[in-house]
């Protein structure tokens, strides 16, 4: 009896195999899907919490703002039809296109999608300033009340069509600000009707829309096509999106992700983990060349900044001497780091803080520090610490998952005679003490919002110092601040990259932070995939993307 | 009878209450500020204060688990709030000025990440513990009574020994080293032949006809988390059965001419399953813990990844939440294994 029951268990198994095996090659039915997996949780599907890498990609597909990005990372008219900015740079006049129409939805009389009204835009935008983790956003650019507070009628309705945003001071990026995903258009409707879990109903204008009960939170979503979008595929003048499915997986583990790309059950995968990395790259960084002709695989520059800070404003500690965190600085050889942990993927931090993936990087304008343990030896000495001696005992603070970068430093800085110990908590606790201003010297990463140096540099301008701000090195210099906020006042590109300049000079020059790494992002997808381009803020576009088997 | 399981009920309320206040204490002692978690490195001072005003992290700890206990207590007492009765979903009993006294299900509070009610998500979610746990069970008796028999009617020979080192490897192996190696062998290297995904759960999404039953996501984590007590079965089998085949009654059925099979099947392994049994009751609690590991490496949607999720993400209610169920159902079981003892033994009772 048991053994039946055996057989027919095992029996039931295999059908089920075998029925299943035929449907998962995806494309078998007509349907065009792309495949793609999350990890890090993606947690809400309201623009205003677009915070994540993961929130971002989903929202992307979902809504449209008033612009997006070029290739270049230039703003480009989106949902916009035109715009007019003052002579005084504070009041910008915006006008939409007509015929935007939301995705069907029950919080629409009828369940019809509606036209987008000018009126959208608004409360679209006074909700950011309310709630959200995209606040930051317009909270401190636009005009204030008398009592410090954003003011009623900072954004304001001209027509159906048309609308104002009026700005306390010029903000030459805030073009670029509307592109960002945090300020993606939303219905009165649904923000009436769904309030809080907007995020979980979202309502858009995008290429792709969430139907009623294809979330398995944690598991997989499946975005299915807009047929009422609004672009054309301009060479061949046929509607877009090309693709009908978006099937999004949620495996948190990234060798199971790069197995489930290899196997051919994804589309895409970016960012890869150690052991994945080392089947890929060479160790000079190159693609091996097996991997390059089985799949398409691009390096890009990342918009991030890999660096350790130091807490300068504590005079009791080494780290406020300037000649200790230039020593610091010459003691790591980053071309190491990368070709030794990173497998050669990301670029040597040696000229500034801006990341080589923005367009004012110049590695001729900013030098920044390159391995010289000679010079850090003499810096030392000079310093008052020959070898050295006479150091009270170092701390360097990071967090578990990045073990390997805290113990290849602790190396190079004991070649110099700098002995430091690691203290390591997880990712939240660790920012948390950075920001209490417990850790003298710690770990931490930028990635960039917007393509704009302003967005890098904003981290050391004085009037950002935590607690109010993310200038956690408390790094505080009046020509620095002068030339930032003269930088704000500069619509012309050149002299505002002048200034980036040398805001990135001084900043290198007293060295609150030690540049490890500009970031750069391992792209890679399935030759069938066409149309899908990586680009430097890791951003994914589907709309254009085709599936040719 | 009715005393002794009332007796059985109130040591289980201590336990889990004993649970609550341990698990309570160690999370919010935990560094790692949730607000921190939700703000990621944007954000500035004021909003933090705000989030942590919104999750009432603000106050004494001891405060804190006071509201958290009331929160959990079936009856409690609240201010009389629209939020309050949306939240709770309780019948007042009892006014008293502002506040009332309510009778209500125990309210685990919401995710602070997604902002779902904690119970809803664990509600979702313990169907495939449920599921894979059962399997792995009823795999694990089956195939292990099975081998066990095998390998006591064989004793001494190379099957034996094959079958007894296989098991030990099986019993010293983590779950999570076997997972591993099982979703790489049969989901990556044999995929063409098995047919086997990496990743799944029993409920798979489709973008045409929505939710699917996928059983056979189920084959490859039901099977790892079968594999201990597999093993341990396997063992308990065979030396049960090597016990028994050496009793006098089995000798005289041989002598009486009773054919081989019918002895080994009816009077051998029906008296030898007896400590296999106790066994297998102790164990389903166990397995639930033990498919945490495996949920998590196969992707599948249940307890032990939600739970693994929440810890890493610093989401307190859903970890509190999904520790007090565990708790609860390691209790239940435990209780109605020792009424089916005390039923069977009434030493037991006594004592």
């Amino acid at each position: 009896m048991k053994r039946l029951l055996l057989a027919i268990t095992l029996m039931s198994f295999w059908a089920c195999t075998g029925s299943n095996s035929g449907s998962q090659s995806g494309q078998g039915s007509k349907q065009k899907t792309f495949r793609y997996n999350q990890t890090g949780g993606l947690s809400s599907l309201d623009p205003a919490f677009a915070s994540t890498r993961a929130n971002v990609w989903a929202v992307t597909q979902i809504y449209n703002g008033l612009f997006d990005f070029t290739k270049n990372l230039d703003p480009h008219k989106a949902l916009a039809k035109e715009y007019e900015i003052s002579p005084d740079g504070k009041v910008y006049t915006f006008t939409i296109k007509d015929g935007i129409y939301f995705h069907d939805n029950p919080c629409f009389p009828n369940g019809k999608g509606r036209e987008v009204k000018a009126e959208d835009f608004v409360r679209s935008f006074k909700r950011l300033l309310t709630l959200g983790t995209g606040k930051w956003i317009f909270a401190d650019k636009v005009l204030k009340a008398s009592d410090g507070v954003p003011s009623d009628t900072c954004f304001r309705v001209v027509n159906d069509h048309t609308f104002k945003i009026y700005l306390q001071r010029r903000f030459p990026a805030f073009l670029h600000i509307l592109a960002t995903p945090y300020t993606y258009v939303v219905p009165e409707e649904a923000i009436d009707k769904y309030g809080d879990d907007l995020g979980r109903n979202p309502v858009g204008t995008g290429p792709f829309m969430l139907k009623k009960g294809y979330w398995d939170e944690k598991n997989k979503m499946v975005l299915h096509k807009n047929p009422k979008y609004w672009k054309n595929d301009p060479k061949t003048n046929t509607p877009l999106p090309h693709l009908d499915v978006v099937e999004v997986t949620f495996v948190e583990d990234r060798n199971t992700e790069f197995n489930m790309f290899y196997k051919g059950d994804l589309d895409l995968v970016v960012n890869l983990s150690e052991q994945s990395r080392e089947i890929v790259l060479e160790k000079t960084g190159e693609v091996k060349e097996k991997f390059a002709g089985k799949f398409k695989v691009e390096k890009i520059p990342y918009m991030l900044t890999e660096y350790i800070g130091f807490k300068v404003d504590d005079a009791s500690s080494p780290f406020s001497k300037l000649k200790v965190r230039q020593a610091l600085n010459y003691a790591v050889n980053r071309k190491g780091l990368i070709s030794v942990l990173r497998h050669g993927l990301g670029v040597a931090g040696e000229a500034g803080f801006v990341p080589i993936a923005l367009p004012s990087f110049d590695s001729t304008q900013v030098k920044g520090y390159a391995y010289n343990p000679k010079k850090a030896e003499e810096l030392l000495k000079e310093a008052g610490f020959p070898g050295g001696q006479g150091l009270p005992s170092l701390t360097l603070y990071t967090y578990t998952t990045d073990k390997e970068i805290a113990e290849y430093l602790q190396k190079d800085f004991e070649k110099i005679g700098v002995k430091i110990k690691i203290e390591m908590n997880k990712f939240s606790a660790h920012n948390t003490m950075v920001k209490e201003g417990k850790a003298g010297m710690y770990r931490a990463s930028w990635i960039g919002d917007y393509p704009d140096a302003e967005n890098f540099l904003a981290l050391y301008y004085s009037k950002n110092l935590t607690p109010n701000g993310p200038n956690t090195t408390k790094f505080s210099n009046p020509e620095y601040d002068k030339l930032f906020e003269e930088a704000h006042e500069t619509d012309n590109p050149f002299t505002r990259f002048a200034d980036y300049h040398k805001m990135d000079k001084i900043l290198m020059e007293n060295s609150p932070v030690i540049v490890l790494y500009y970031d750069e992002i391992l792209h890679m997808k399935q030759n069938y995939v066409v149309g899908l381009e990586a680009d430097v803020m890791n951003n994914l576009m589907l709309e254009n993307v085709n599936i040719k088997k | 009878m009715l005393k002794y399981i009332l007796n059985r009920l109130f040591y289980g309320f201590l336990v889990i209450f004993g649970v609550i206040t341990v698990v309570f204490f160690l999370f919010f002692a935990l560094p790692g500020d949730p607000a921190e978690t939700l703000l990621g490195n944007k954000g500035n001072a004021e909003q933090r204060k705000q989030i942590t005003q919104e999750l009432g992290l603000d106050k004494p700890l001891i405060l804190q688990y006071i509201y958290y206990l009331n929160d959990l207590s079936f009856v409690s007492i609240h201010k009389d709030t629209q939020k309050a009765r949306k939240d709770y979903q309780y019948l007042a009993i009892l006014k008293m000025g502002e506040n009332v006294l309510v009778a209500k299900m125990p309210y685990l509070r919401r995710s602070y990440l997604s902002k779902k009610r904690v119970s809803e998500i664990l509600y979702e979610d313990i169907g495939g513990t449920l599921v894979l746990a059962m399997t792995a069970m009823l795999l694990a008796s089956i195939m292990g009574v099975t081998l066990g028999v095998i390998s006591a009617l064989n004793a001494r020979t190379w099957i034996d020994y094959t079958l007894i080192t296989i098991t030990v490897a099986g019993i010293s192996t983590p779950s999570f080293v076997m997972a591993i190696l099982m979703a790489n062998i049969f989901a990556f290297y044999l995929s063409e032949y098995t047919g086997l995904r990496l990743t799944g759960s029993l409920w798979e999404l489709d973008a045409q006809y929505g939710y699917r039953i996928a059983l056979s996501n189920l084959i490859l984590p039901a099977f790892t988390l079968a594999l201990r007590p597999l093993a341990v079965i396997t063992q308990l089998t065979r030396s049960s059965m090597l016990d028994v085949l050496t009793q006098d009654y089995i000798r005289t059925a041989r002598a009486k001419g009773i054919p081989k099979y019918v002895i080994i099947v009816k009077h051998a392994l029906k008296n030898a399953l007896n400590p296999v049994i106790t066994a297998v009751s102790g164990w389903l609690a166990t397995l639930m813990a033990g498919a945490f590991f495996i949920e998590y490496i196969f992707n599948w949607k249940g307890l032990g990844k939600t739970t693994i999720q929440a810890v890493q993400e610093s989401d307190l209610p859903i970890v509190m939440g999904a520790v007090i169920i565990v708790a609860c159902i390691f209790v239940f079981v435990n209780i109605i294994v020792d009424v089916l003892y005390a039923l069977l033994d009434p030493r037991v009772r006594i004592n």
